[in-house]
């Protein structure tokens, strides 16, 4: 019961949503909408619970005044700010939106620009040319980098004239991008797809269980 | 005053997160927690107002108010989705597993048909797909390199990652051609990146010199 019927429900849904993508009857196509509304239902029950989640683990930091557990009522802040305002009156609220605009996304782009320092330094110490695969690596990055701005045009443009682009480094660059990288990207891309299916495949079945825990 | 007001605190979060450069900080932990919990606020917002509320609680009030039976349907999926809370009590944990085999269920039963769809055959077919060109005699001499340069960039890559048979021979000088397509891959996917974070950065830079001291000056 608390094991086969989870099974049980897996392979079902998991049939369902294989079987009706493929009939073009429009019942079949009014079940795969029906199971994929359910989908969208249960998901920020989920949401929810993984929320409620994170803040009795942070309950437990200020009860049990763990380093840094003043910190704490900042993600408890955070939370409500977004939910009192966007839950009742909406994501298009003109102060959710306002608390969007000037507190997430500016925290949010500047997160990502601080990895351009951490990624520059970590390049410094990692691309050394020892070997022709990270000289590969190397000559490659440099040659994107400087195609995505006009300067490396100015400078290369006569060093490389009898190249067949127009501008050396960014036509060179998009040539890299199009056929190289292009042809590495989809070995992986269908390596990566192969085993989803055959992951998916073994979740339906009920070989793969891990997501039921452990347990009885 | 609400802009100004607006351009004042993202400034000031931009400087206390940019103040990780020095060490790590109180100023920096401060933007880092209140992200975490915006970021979380955010997306609780999203999922209810555009799963549950649209997909749940208007058919189910419509059915209320209506008489309509068919939105009481939607009583079944907001009864599994509440299971979810039954992770609260530790002796009802295992009711979790209900909606998680639920929604595992659909993801994996959608991704089987869309990834054969959107990665393999698409993927195959632009591989080979120039060949038929070359056929039709359509191609350039430049043409027909590139085309040959995909089909030997993807089977070597590929075999890179064939573990099935010892490397040895040559099908490791073929999994040797599959490395450096992949480091050329990597390489390209590393200077992007990094592109992509220096224009972040250029961007925020931009902000505080012309957005926040143009409030100033």
């Amino acid at each position: 019961m608390r094991r086969q019927v989870p099974l049980i429900l897996c392979f079902v849904f998991g049939i369902v949503m294989i079987f009706t993508q493929f009939i073009p009857h429009s019942l079949s196509q009014s079940l795969h909408q029906e199971v994929r509304q359910w989908y969208l239902i249960i998901f920020p029950f989920a949401l929810v619970f993984s929320s409620i989640a994170l803040i009795r683990t942070h309950v437990m930091r200020i009860r049990r005044r763990t380093e840094h557990w003043r910190y704490s009522f900042l993600i408890f802040i955070g939370i409500l700010m977004m939910v009192v305002i966007g839950v009742p009156f909406g994501p298009q609220h003109h102060v959710f939106e306002w608390l969007f605009n000037n507190v997430q996304v500016p925290m949010d782009a500047t997160m990502f620009s601080l990895l351009a320092f951490f990624i520059a330094s970590a390049a410094y110490r990692a691309f050394r040319a020892r070997t022709l695969e990270a000289s590969l690596l190397l000559v490659t990055a440099l040659i994107v980098m400087l195609g995505n701005v006009p300067v490396g045009d100015l400078v290369w443009n006569t060093v490389f004239a009898w190249l067949p682009w127009e501008n050396a480094t960014s036509g060179m660059k998009q040539w890299i991008l199009d056929n190289p990288n292009l042809s590495a990207r989809r070995g992986i891309i269908l390596g990566i797809s192969l085993g989803v299916i055959s992951q998916s495949i073994r979740i339906i079945l009920g070989i793969e269980r891990s997501y039921l825990g452990g347990g009885d | 005053m609400e802009k100004i007001i607006g351009i004042w605190i993202a400034a000031f979060l931009t400087l206390c997160i940019y103040s990780f450069l020095y060490r790590d900080n109180p100023f920096y932990r401060f933007a880092e927690y209140l992200f975490v919990g915006v970021s979380l606020g955010y997306s609780i917002v999203l999922q209810i107002h555009q799963g549950l509320i649209p997909f749940a609680w208007q058919p189910f009030s419509a059915a209320v108010t209506g008489g309509s039976l068919t939105g009481l349907i939607k009583l079944i999926p907001i009864a599994i989705g509440l299971l979810f809370f039954a992770g609260l009590s530790p002796q009802q944990t295992w009711l979790i597993r209900y909606p998680s085999a639920i929604l595992i269920g659909v993801t994996s039963g959608v991704a089987i048909p869309n990834v054969l769809q959107a990665h393999i055959f698409e993927q195959t077919r632009g591989t080979i797909g120039p060949f038929a060109a070359i056929h039709a005699g359509t191609l350039s001499g430049w043409g027909v390199f590139e085309a040959i340069l995909m089909v030997v960039g993807v089977v070597c890559t590929l075999t890179y990652f064939f573990f099935s048979i010892e490397h040895r021979g040559p099908v490791k000088w073929v999994s040797k051609v599959g490395i450096a397509f992949l480091m050329i891959g990597f390489g390209s996917a590393f200077g992007n990146t990094v592109m992509g974070r220096v224009a972040l950065l250029i961007q925020r830079v931009d902000f505080l010199l012309n957005d926040w001291f143009g409030t100033i000056f």
